[in-house]
């Protein structure tokens, strides 16, 4: 149980420090289960930080309105796009002879998502403590995060689907693209239902006020 | 019985969550003229504010023993106070002194030996000297006459390569600068101000406004046909609706419908030098229904120490910007109650007073600054003077006025920063939104409190490196006499 509760952080830090051989591991030799709970995890602490950076981040760096701030929203933020991305990649790679399952492919996505939490979630405390100058470092880290994310993405992309770079580099530019057709399906089926309920709702007006 | 209890306590217990889940914020006052004066805070929502004016007399022709105003378009107040109103229905100007006595009407003036009168005169300017200049539209010239009345000169149909051979020359506003240059903004002249020297020749276009092109329209143009090109509205540059000179020289002018800077203050070249650091840019209001539309502002009045009034004759507000471009009040509005107004077409400040002019009705409505006014305009012209001590005060007396001013709190900030009170004056700044003060205020604090508790960081620093090392030589050790002990 130690040593299981000890891989359990260690091995996110294996994977984004040693990503080909991190993401080997995680698609052949690891428990799967254990993995996703990891990648749950990921994206938990990461929607914690994203709650905290827009509540607690210094008055230098942070301009949203507190008045308008919503953690269920900020979850929201946090969760849709990377499902989106999921499912968005899983639909294609399934179409172009990937080899990953979904679960793989969550899994690999999340575990892609550990800088992003590693590097903001100190600057919250950190951008307390900067001048305007010194802002200039955090949107630098900010940067490297992201660059971090997109790389080990990549990488994931590549070992979980056994594609070649070039292949990988399609797949994740279609995946974004897929990514955009399925937000206009879904706000065009959203504003759909509301407009049929919207109507229902009127019908409904109508025989309560007439009968 | 017990059950009962229980289920009232649990109705009250739902009743609360109720509460809890469906309760709101105190809303904040919207900008439809529930209230008269509001404010906008850095976030762009419209928040209550005391009134900065309150208006005390209306002003018509009956109450100067004259007849009444017809249609007046413009209005100029001198140095001295005295007020002189363009009555174009009557083509007359009238002139009053600074307790509102009728002073003289000037409606003709001699030419070559003839009376000539004005017909319709939309502008009008009244020089340091005293000297009247009159934009008189519908006889296409404009009219320079001396403090005495007597005509100095008149500039009409203007020649120049620059204008094409069926120009007509209907000039609507005036201004004239210290070296007896002429400006004069005329009606469908796209290219900006019309410049005049002192002999009354034409030289240049000024300042014209560029022209905004909507992308989505853009788009359509490309792919329309001729003729259906032909049916759609040109790409035009937006006219200018007015234009004030400041002390030192520069125009300052409004244009009418919101392009991207609907208030410029231009330079001798011309160029756009109107500061915008404000929370928002200078444009009137910022929250609007789609079917009012935005604000059109159709007059500016510049003040001392670089404090500038527009006119927005759609809702009848009039918004005061300090020379940074920080809103400083609304006052004034559409509807019949003293302070209202039906058609405002000018706007002049008198020393402490504000004058509008309304065409419809021919009259002025005086506003008077009220104690929160006089403290604001007070703090920004000591702070304008460098006088920050002074004006640190104030604004915190406005601030006390007015929670809602967030500009004043900067005000506060840097006086507490010269205090040497850093972290008091961070505070103040970061209530302000003023990342730039706030960073240098921090950072001093910062500084301050690191050499006061550098000694015992230094020693904790030191500690723990210590401790670690030692902790890394321990296991090393242990390590290396298990390893012995397995061989």
């Amino acid at each position: 149980m130690q040593a299981s509760s000890k891989q359990m952080y260690q091995y996110p830090l294996h994977v984004i420090f040693h990503p080909f051989d991190g993401y080997w591991e995680l698609k052949y030799e690891r428990n799967q289960r254990n993995s996703l709970l990891i990648a749950f995890m990921i994206l938990v602490l990461l929607v914690i930080t994203k709650i905290l950076h827009a509540q607690y981040s210094g008055f230098l760096i942070n301009l949203s309105n507190p008045k308008y701030l919503n953690s269920l929203l900020e979850m929201v933020y946090v969760i849709i796009p990377v499902l989106f991305w999921c499912v968005a990649n899983w639909s294609l790679t399934t179409l172009m002879d990937g080899e990953g399952k979904f679960s793989e492919i969550f899994m690999s996505t999340c575990f892609a998502l550990v800088p992003l939490f590693l590097i903001h979630f100190p600057w919250i405390w950190l951008s307390l403590v900067i001048s305007a100058q010194e802002t200039a470092f955090y949107y630098f880290s900010n940067a490297l995060a992201i660059a971090w994310t997109v790389y080990l993405l990549f990488v994931g992309n590549m070992t979980v689907h056994q594609y070649s770079p070039a292949k990988t580099v399609l797949t994740m530019l279609l995946t974004l693209v897929a990514m955009a057709f399925m937000a206009f399906l879904c706000l065009l089926f959203f504003s759909l239902v509301q407009q049929i309920v919207s109507f229902v709702v009127t019908i409904y007006q109508e025989l309560v006020l007439r009968g | 019985m017990r059950r009962s209890t229980w289920n009232t306590r649990k109705s009250v217990i739902m009743g609360m969550i109720c509460l809890l889940l469906f309760v709101q914020e105190a809303s904040y006052v919207s900008a439809d003229g529930k209230t008269d004066a509001y404010h906008y805070s850095f976030w762009g929502d419209a928040v209550p504010a005391p009134a900065a004016y309150e208006a005390t007399t209306i002003i018509t022709g009956k109450k100067l023993n004259t007849t009444p105003m017809k249609e007046p378009s413009d209005m100029h107040v001198t140095a001295n106070q005295h007020v002189f109103v363009l009555d174009s229905g009557n083509g007359r100007i009238i002139e009053m002194d600074r307790n509102f006595k009728l002073v003289r009407t000037i409606d003709s003036f001699v030419q070559e030996g003839k009376e000539d009168h004005f017909k319709n005169p939309q502008g009008l300017y009244v020089t340091e000297k005293g000297h009247m200049l009159v934009a008189d539209s519908d006889n296409h010239r404009v009219v320079h006459l001396d403090e005495q009345g007597k005509l100095v000169k008149i500039v009409s149909e203007p020649k120049s390569d620059l204008l094409t051979a069926d120009f007509q020359f209907k000039p609507m506003r005036i201004v004239m600068d210290k070296g007896e240059r002429i400006y004069v903004m005329a009606e469908g002249v796209f290219d900006g101000f019309m410049e005049f020297s002192a002999d009354g020749t034409f030289s240049s276009f000024i300042g014209a406004n560029r022209v905004q092109v909507d992308p989505v329209e853009y788009l359509w143009k490309r792919f329309a046909t001729r003729e259906q090109r032909s049916q759609m509205v040109m790409f035009t540059p937006t006219e200018f609706t007015n234009l004030d000179m400041d002390e030192e020289g520069f125009i300052y002018a409004t244009s009418g419908d919101r392009g991207k800077d609907p208030v410029k203050k231009l330079n001798a070249q011309g160029t756009d030098i109107l500061r915008r650091e404000g929370y928002q840019t200078p444009q009137g209001d910022l929250l609007y229904t789609q079917e009012a539309g935005p604000s059109r502002l159709i007059d500016v009045d510049v003040g001392d120490s670089d404090m500038y009034s527009v006119l927005d004759s759609s809702k009848g507000r009039i918004f005061t910007y300090n020379g940074d471009g920080y809103l400083l009040h609304i006052f004034g509005g559409i509807g019949n109650r003293l302070g209202q107004f039906n058609t405002p077409v000018a706007l002049e400040r008198a020393g402490d007073r504000m004058l509008v002019l309304d065409k419809a009705l021919g009259e002025i409505t005086v506003f008077q600054t009220t104690e929160y006014g006089r403290t604001l305009h007070e703090a920004v012209r000591s702070y304008y003077n460098g006088d920050e001590d002074q004006s640190s005060v104030l604004f915190a007396q406005a601030a006390e006025m007015n929670a809602n001013l967030e500009y004043a709190y900067a005000g506060i900030g840097k006086a507490l920063l010269r205090q040497k009170e850093y972290a008091e004056s961070a505070k103040y700044f970061k209530r302000s939104m003023e990342p730039k003060g706030y960073s240098k205020a921090f950072l001093l604090y910062r500084k301050e409190l690191l050499r006061e508790h550098f000694s015992w960081m230094m020693s904790g620093l030191f500690l723990a490196v210590a401790a670690f090392v030692t902790i890394i030589i321990v296991r090393r050790q242990k390590r290396r006499t298990t390893n012995a002990g397995i061989k």
